[in-house]
């Protein structure tokens, strides 16, 4: 369904993304592990082009789109397919959760208001917010917040949803509800690109693994395949020093 | 010269004084129309890509930072009549108001340009990144997300600009223009000099009403205007 | 008019101009030397809601703040010599009024008018300079005085200075209204040249560039500053 095939980025002098190539079909539940630095981020916000590649080139339901020259059009209909759920959130402050949850509903599709608003509390249900329709974003906890923008991402049903990290800035006792929700919209069938440092999600939720570093993929997989076989030195000193001791691979 | 005090003239002049508010009223909301518009094109100078067009834009601001208005204002005044001489044109029967309102305008811009630039680069960036990710054009991300919050941050320098403004703007007496200073110039004058303190506080009563009425108007629409502002101060 | 500019006179009156920056100087650094200290006791005033002073200092600062400058002149010109001739006459001092030098109003009203404003300055920065910092002080047993002098007055500085910068050149250019006080400043020099042969414009531009010149030096000499000052933080730090 995805395939993104060759893609370069440097800021400045530095190569940050060395030729990256990745394959999603639909349905898939991809998550990319890596040191921090590695390039993860900036991967996803390429396929996103909330940063231009220097290379490379992303084929959507078997339409070429060139990363580099792609035009405005082409810009906005791969936005319209994908949706972004950021670190920080990034919820609009000036919008309640209902708001952030329909903005792209109603403004970017056109949809009618109270067809958006219907569509917008379903989805706000589904993340556990039916009581925070109007709440705004500072009146909300960090869990909230980040709950509020999955379901932002999933309400305009795109044929991918990418994570950068989505639990990465909660505090420990909030992490445990975001991956919650988002193992269930895993198990509707979303297709999902997952960059986190949560293990027992890439174990239990992903179909497939890829462990980056420095711009270029080491080694992907299944995640028996990544966490109990891996083939690269550099994947095995990763997994030691991020698993914990306790961390066990059962099949 | 009697020269006692005499506080009932105080209240004598200010109902003499209040219908040339029009006046300094009309002048300082067509400089604040101009201003704000060459504010936009600053900012936009300031914050685009173009090296040239910030350094015009920097140097502008500079050079109006240490300009006195009274001092921009004879420039304006007597300079753009001689302009106009060398071009050929005539300029010289224009009204007092217009060099008034070019003076006040430029120096409003930039005034406006720091807040409107100040503005937008408190808005986090993600903000942008958020509303295109969800399908928005670039357009409907700044006016639907980027352009309410910054609105909501440059309200307070947009009310000190204004009181700034007010201020400066009564000058303009000095190139004749018979606005409520003018006017009150003008009493004293036909006083022979009599109680021109009583009518300067009349006067300074009169801005300093004004001008808290201003203040109290915009503590109330940031008031309402600010929902959800707590996170943007968290950021 | 329609000969352009006059070069000779330009150039003449750039020196006429220049020539009355030393008042304009004297006016700002005696109103600073006057508001500088004086803004910062109202400001504490003003945060500590200090007995009858905060209200005084509340209603001060909302009157310079709500007026014109030029009106502000205005009332200490034409109300000084009536107080001044009230208590000649009173005490029978041998006293004319209206031989002051102007420059003396000019202190008054510009101290006036720098103190409100630098207590806002410092009434805002002292509000950045946390609690906690007093409070730290006092812990490792400072007095109130000690902790304010080498702890909270260093840091408030370091946050007003660049208003205090603002302030400055924003004085420097409201001397330029000392025309009204017939003051032989920097404005009122170069136009009395230009009334001559109507070279105003060559007048006014002279004055223009005198105070750009002024106000840019100003403002370089406080970015230098500022730099030594964070200098000394990062090497502190
Ligand atoms: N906008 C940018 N400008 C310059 N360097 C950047 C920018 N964004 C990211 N980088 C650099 O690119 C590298 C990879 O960053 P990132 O993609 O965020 O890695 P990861 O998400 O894997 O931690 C880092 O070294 C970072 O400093
Ligand atoms: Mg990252």
């Amino acid at each position: 369904m995805l395939e993104i095939k060759n893609i370069q980025k440097s800021f400045g002098e530095s190569k940050i993304l060395k030729g990256v190539d990745i394959k999603i079909d639909k349905g898939d539940v991809v998550v990319i592990l890596g040191p921090s630095g590695s390039g993860k981020t900036t991967l996803l916000r390429c396929i996103n082009f909330l940063e231009k590649a220097d290379e490379g080139l992303a084929v959507f339901d078997g339409i070429d789109i060139n990363l580099k020259t792609a035009s405005k059009r082409q810009i906005h209909s791969i936005r319209q397919k994908t949706a972004f759920v950021f670190q920080n959130y990034n919820l609009f402050n000036n919008k309640t959760a209902l708001e952030n949850v329909t903005e792209g509903l109603i403004v970017g599709r056109k949809m009618p208001k109270e067809e958006a608003n219907e569509l917008g509390k379903k989805a706000l249900n589904k993340v556990g917010l039916s009581e925070k329709y109007n709440a705004y974003p500072s009146e909300l906890s960090g869990g909230q917040q980040q709950r509020v923008g999955i379901a932002r991402a999933v309400v305009i049903d795109p044929d991918i949803i990418l994570f950068d990290e989505p639990t990465s800035a909660l505090d420990p006792e909030l992490v445990g509800e975001v991956l919650t929700v988002m193992k269930n919209i895993a198990k509707e069938g979303t297709t999902m690109l997952v960059v986190t440092h949560e293990m027992s999600f890439a174990k239990d939720v992903a179909n497939r693994v890829i462990f980056m570093d420095e711009g270029i993929v080491i080694e992907e997989g299944s995640p028996k395949d990544i966490f109990v076989h891996p083939k690269e030195e550099r994947t095995r000193k990763f997994l030691k020093r991020v698993l914990p001791e306790d961390f066990t691979y059962y099949i | 010269m009697e020269k006692y005090f005499d506080a009932t003239y105080i209240l004598q002049s200010i109902p003499m004084l209040l219908p040339f508010l029009k006046v300094t009223f009309m002048v300082a909301c067509l400089s604040i129309l101009f201003g704000t518009i060459i504010g936009f094109i600053l900012a936009a100078a300031k914050l685009g890509k173009s090296k040239i067009a910030r350094n015009l834009a920097n140097g502008y601001i500079t050079i109006l930072r240490c300009t006195p208005s009274i001092v921009l204002l004879f420039l304006v005044y007597y300079g753009i009549p001689a302009i106009g001489n060398n071009l050929g044109m005539n300029l010289n029967d224009i009204d007092k108001a217009v060099f008034v309102i070019v003076t006040f305008s430029l120096q409003f811009g930039a005034l406006m340009c720091e807040v409107i630039r100040s503005a937008y680069e408190s808005i986090d960036k993600g903000q942008f990144e958020a509303a295109v990710s969800v399908g928005l054009s670039n357009i409907q991300a700044y006016g639907r997300i980027i352009f309410p919050q910054a609105f909501v941050v440059a309200l307070p320098n947009f009310g000190n600009s204004l009181l700034a403004l007010l201020q400066e703007g009564a000058l303009a007496y000095t190139i004749g223009l018979i606005d409520i200073v003018g006017k009150a110039n003008l009493i004293i004058a036909s006083n022979y000099n009599a109680h021109a303190l009583e009518i300067f506080l009349a006067l300074s009563i009169i801005y300093w009403v004004i001008s808290i009425a201003i203040e109290h108007f915009f503590l109330k629409l940031e008031r309402a205007f600010s929902k959800g502002k707590q996170s943007l101060k968290a950021l | 008019m329609s000969e352009g500019l006059d070069y000779k006179f330009l150039i003449d009156t750039f020196f006429v101009a220049l020539s009355g920056v030393p008042i304009a100087l004297a006016i700002t650094i005696v109103a600073l030397m006057v508001a500088l200290p004086l803004g910062f006791i109202l400001a504490l005033s003003r945060i500590n809601r200090f007995l009858v002073l905060h209200r005084f200092a509340q209603i001060y600062v909302s009157f310079v703040r709500g007026t014109p400058i030029i009106v502000q002149i205005f009332i200490v010109y034409s109300s000084i010599p009536l107080l001044l001739d009230s208590i000649v006459t009173k005490y029978n001092f041998e006293m004319n009024v209206y031989d002051v030098n102007p420059i003396w109003y000019a202190f008054i009203v510009f101290s006036f008018n720098t103190t409100a404003i630098l207590i806002e300055v410092f009434r805002s920065a002292l509000n950045t300079v946390s609690k906690g910092q007093l409070e730290a002080a006092q812990s490792v047993g400072l007095t109130n005085v000690q902790a304010f002098r080498r702890i909270i007055i260093p840091q408030t500085l370091v946050v007003a200075l660049p208003n205090i910068c603002t302030v400055t050149v924003n004085l420097i250019k409201a001397t330029s209204l000392g025309y009204a006080l017939s003051l032989q400043e920097i404005t009122l020099r170069a136009k009395v040249a230009a009334n001559v042969g109507y070279n105003y414009v060559e007048a006014y531009i002279d004055i223009f560039l005198v105070y750009l010149i002024l106000c840019s030096l100003v403002e370089y000499i406080f970015k230098l500053y500022e730099k030594r000052l964070i200098k000394y933080k990062a090497v502190n730090a």
